[in-house]
C-alpha cells in the first residue's frame, strides 16, 4: 500500500469522525456556555437521534427527511425539558443539574430500549452516498466524504450564525452576562430554552449522521458522552471554536492512535486531556471558572 | 447525647443483623455498607469543602485493584491487605490532588474525571497487571495472621466492613468538627476570604482529597475480596456519577445522608431490576423528583424538618 494513499485514507477517516464529534461537542459546549449546565444526558440524546433517524428513514423514506425531522423532534423535547424541569432549578447549585440530567439519561436510555428494542438497528446510507470513490487507486467511502463536507458547511454556518446574526449576538451576550441582557429587555429565559433545544438538536443531528456508519445501538450513548466531555474539556467549556478544535484533536488521536498504538490509544486520549487541563485549566480556548 | 444513643442503637441493630437476615440479604447489606463508606468519603469533598468530584471511582477502583493485586500475588492476610491498599490510594491521591488543585470549580471536577478515566484506560489495557477487560478474578479472602480465620466467612467479613464503616464515620465526624474541618467549611463558603485569613487553602484541599481518596480506597479494597473480582467498571465515570448521586440524594454535608443514599441506591436498583425490565425509567424519575422536591437530600431535609419542629416546641 502506498504510504501517501494510506495517510490520506486515515485522514478521511479522522476528518469524518471529527465531523460527527463536532456536532456532539458543539451542542454540549453551547448548553454549558449559556446555562452552566454539564449535560450528562448528551450522549443519550445523541443515541435517541440515531434511533429517530432510523424511524424517519423507514417512515418518510428519505435520509434528508431524517436529517430534518430527528433534530427538530429532539430539539422540541429539549425545550420542553428546559421549560418544565430545568427552569425550576436556576439559582440552585450545579449539583442539581447534574442529578436531573443524569436522571434524564436513565429515563431516555430505557425509553429508547422500550420503543426500539435491544438489538442494534442498521440504517442504510442514502443510495447517492452509498458508493465508493477512487483516488490514487485507493477506495474512499462516499459517505465519509459527505460527512466531511457537511460538517464543514455546518461548522461555518454555525460560526456565521453566532458571529453575524442578531440571535447569535444574543446567545454570546447571554453567555457573558445574562443579567445585563435581561436588563436590556431580552427575556433570557427564552434564550436559555432555545439554546437547550438547539444543543439537543445538534446532538441528535450527529446521531442521525453517525447511524449509517456505526448502526444505532444502545451502547453508543456511553461512548458518545465520554467523547463529548473530552472534546469540550480539551477545547474549553463554552467555547464554540474550542469544540471544533477539540473534535479534531480527539478524532485524530482516536484514528491514528488505534492504528499505530492500539494498546495505548485510549490512555493517550485521556493523557492529552489531562495535559491540556494542567497547562490551561479552563481548556484550550476556555476561561477558568 | 441523644445522637450518640441513636448511633449506638443503629450499630447494635446492624451487628445483630446476621442473626435475623438470610445470607443473600447479608450480601446485599455488606455491599450497601461498602458503598456507604465510599459515598461518605466523597461527602468530605463535596459536602464539606465544595470540591465536586466527577472521578471518585478512581479512589474506589485504585483501592480495589491494589487489594486484589496484593491478595493474588502475595500471602498477605486480607485484614492487612485492605489497609495497605487504602494507604496506597491515599498516597497516590496526594500527587493527584496537587494537580487537581491547580484548578477550581468545574475545571477541578473535570480534572478528577480525567484522572479517573486515565486510570480506567490503564486498567483496560495493561493486561499483565490488571487483567484488562476481564479484570482480576479469584481474589481470596485470606485469613490470618496467626490462624485468625473469622474473615474468610461471609458473616465474619460483614463485621470487618461494619467496623471499618463505623470507625471511618467516627473519624470523619471528628475531622469535620475539628479546626481542620472548620477551615474546610471556610473554603466551602468563601475560599478567598479563608486564604486572606492566612490559611494555605491549597494544602487543606490536598489534605482533604487525600483523606477522601484513602477512605474511598478502603471501600474499594473491601469490595475486591468481598466480590472476589475487580473489573474496569469500578473505575468508569458512570460509577463516579452514581457515587455523586448517592451523596446528593442522601444529603451532602451530613455524612449519614450519603451512607443512607448509597443503601437506598443499591436497594432501589436491586428491587426495581427484579420487578421490571425498565427499572432505569423509574430510577431516573426518582432522581428528578428528589432534586425538585428535596433540595437538601433525604437526610438533610429530614434534619431540617426535625430542627424546625423542636424549635417550635
Amino acid at each position: 500500500m502506498d504510504t501517501l494513499a494510506f495517510i490520506l485514507t486515515q485522514c478521511v477517516n479522522a476528518f469524518s469522525q471529527a465531523a460527527l464529534l463536532f456536532f456532539l461537542g458543539c451542542g454540549l459546549t453551547l448548553i454549558f456556555g449559556i446555562m452552566r449546565i454539564v449535560n450528562f444526558a448528551h450522549g443519550t440524546i445523541y443515541m435517541a437521534g440515531a434511533y429517530l433517524g432510523y424511524t424517519s428513514v423507514r417512515w418518510l423514506g428519505g435520509f434528508v427527511a431524517a436529517l430534518m425531522v430527528a433534530p427538530i423532534v429532539v430539539g422540541v423535547l429539549g425545550v420542553l425539558f428546559e421549560l418544565f424541569i430545568l427552569r425550576r432549578l436556576y439559582g440552585r447549585d450545579g449539583n442539581a443539574f447534574l442529578m436531573v440530567t443524569f436522571g434524564l439519561a436513565l429515563v431516555l436510555g430505557d425509553a429508547v430500549q422500550v420503543v426500539w428494542g435491544a438489538p442494534p438497528l442498521q440504517v442504510p446510507p442514502p443510495a447517492a452516498l452509498a458508493g465508493i470513490a477512487f483516488f490514487l487507486d485507493e477506495p474512499f467511502p462516499v459517505y465519509r466524504l459527505f460527512l466531511i463536507g457537511f460538517g464543514t458547511v455546518m461548522a461555518i454556518g454555525m460560526w456565521q450564525f453566532l458571529e453575524r446574526t442578531r440571535l447569535g449576538l444574543l446567545i454570546r451576550a447571554t453567555s457573558q452576562n445574562p443579567d445585563m441582557v435581561h436588563a436590556l429587555g431580552t427575556d433570557v429565559r427564552v434564550v436559555r430554552s432555545g439554546v437547550f433545544g438547539i444543543g439537543c438538536g445538534l446532538a441528535a443531528l450527529g446521531g442521525v449522521l453517525a447511524a449509517p456508519l456505526v448502526t444505532a445501538s444502545l451502547g453508543m450513548s456511553l461512548a458518545a458522552v465520554v467523547d463529548a466531555f473530552v472534546i469540550v474539556i480539551i477545547g474549553g467549556m463554552g467555547s464554540f471554536l474550542g469544540s471544533l478544535i477539540g473534535a479534531l484533536i480527539v478524532a485524530f488521536v482516536q484514528v491514528f492512535g488505534n492504528y499505530y498504538l492500539p494498546e495505548a490509544a485510549l490512555a493517550f486520549m485521556y493523557l492529552v486531556m489531562l495535559t491540556v487541563l494542567v497547562v490551561r485549566p479552563g481548556g484550550l480556548l476556555g476561561k477558568e471558572e | 447525647m441523644r445522637g450518640w444513643i441513636i448511633l449506638l442503637a443503629v450499630v447494635v441493630v446492624l451487628a445483630a443483623a446476621p442473626l435475623g437476615l438470610p445470607l443473600f440479604m447479608m450480601t446485599l447489606l455488606t455491599e450497601a455498607l461498602i458503598l456507604g463508606l465510599m459515598a461518605m468519603s466523597l461527602d468530605l469533598m463535596v459536602g464539606y469543602t465544595r470540591l465536586v468530584s466527577f472521578g471518585h471511582a478512581a479512589a474506589y477502583g485504585l483501592g480495589a485493584y491494589s487489594a486484589g493485586y496484593i491478595l493474588l500475588h502475595s500471602d498477605t492476610p486480607v485484614l492487612f491487605a485492605v489497609f495497605i491498599a487504602a494507604a496506597m490510594t491515599g498516597i497516590v491521591a496526594i500527587a493527584a490532588a496537587w494537580v487537581f488543585t491547580l484548578a477550581t470549580g468545574v475545571s477541578f471536577a473535570m480534572l478528577t474525571l480525567a484522572f479517573a478515566q486515565l486510570l480506567y484506560a490503564i486498567a483496560f489495557q495493561w493486561q499483565q497487571v490488571t487483567g484488562g477487560s476481564d479484570g482480576l478474578a479469584g481474589i481470596p479472602r485470606r485469613g490470618g495472621p496467626f490462624g485468625f480465620d473469622l474473615l474468610t466467612s461471609k458473616i465474619g467479613y460483614y463485621y470487618l466492613v461494619l467496623l471499618c464503616l463505623f470507625g471511618a464515620y467516627l473519624f470523619c465526624r471528628t475531622l469535620v468538627n475539628s479546626p481542620f474541618g472548620a477551615v474546610l467549611r471556610g473554603i466551602r463558603e468563601n475560599e478567598n476570604k479563608t486564604r486572606a485569613l492566612g490559611y494555605n487553602t491549597r494544602a487543606y484541599k490536598i489534605g482533604v482529597v487525600a483523606i477522601a481518596y484513602a477512605l474511598g480506597g478502603l471501600a474499594g479494597a473491601l469490595y475486591a475480596p468481598f466480590a472476589g473480582f475487580t473489573n474496569t467498571e469500578l473505575l468508569f465515570w458512570l460509577f463516579s456519577g452514581q457515587a455523586l448521586i448517592m451523596v446528593i440524594v442522601g444529603g451532602a454535608g451530613t455524612l449519614i445522608g450519603p451512607i443512607l443514599g448509597a443503601a437506598l441506591f443499591l436497594l432501589a436498583q436491586h428491587q426495581l431490576s427484579s420487578v421490571t425490565e425498565t427499572w432505569a425509567i423509574y430510577f431516573g424519575l426518582m432522581f428528578i423528583a428528589v432534586v425538585l422536591f428535596l433540595p437538601e437530600g433525604i437526610w438533610g431535609t429530614l434534619m431540617q424538618r426535625l430542627g424546625r419542629k423542636t424549635q417550635r416546641v
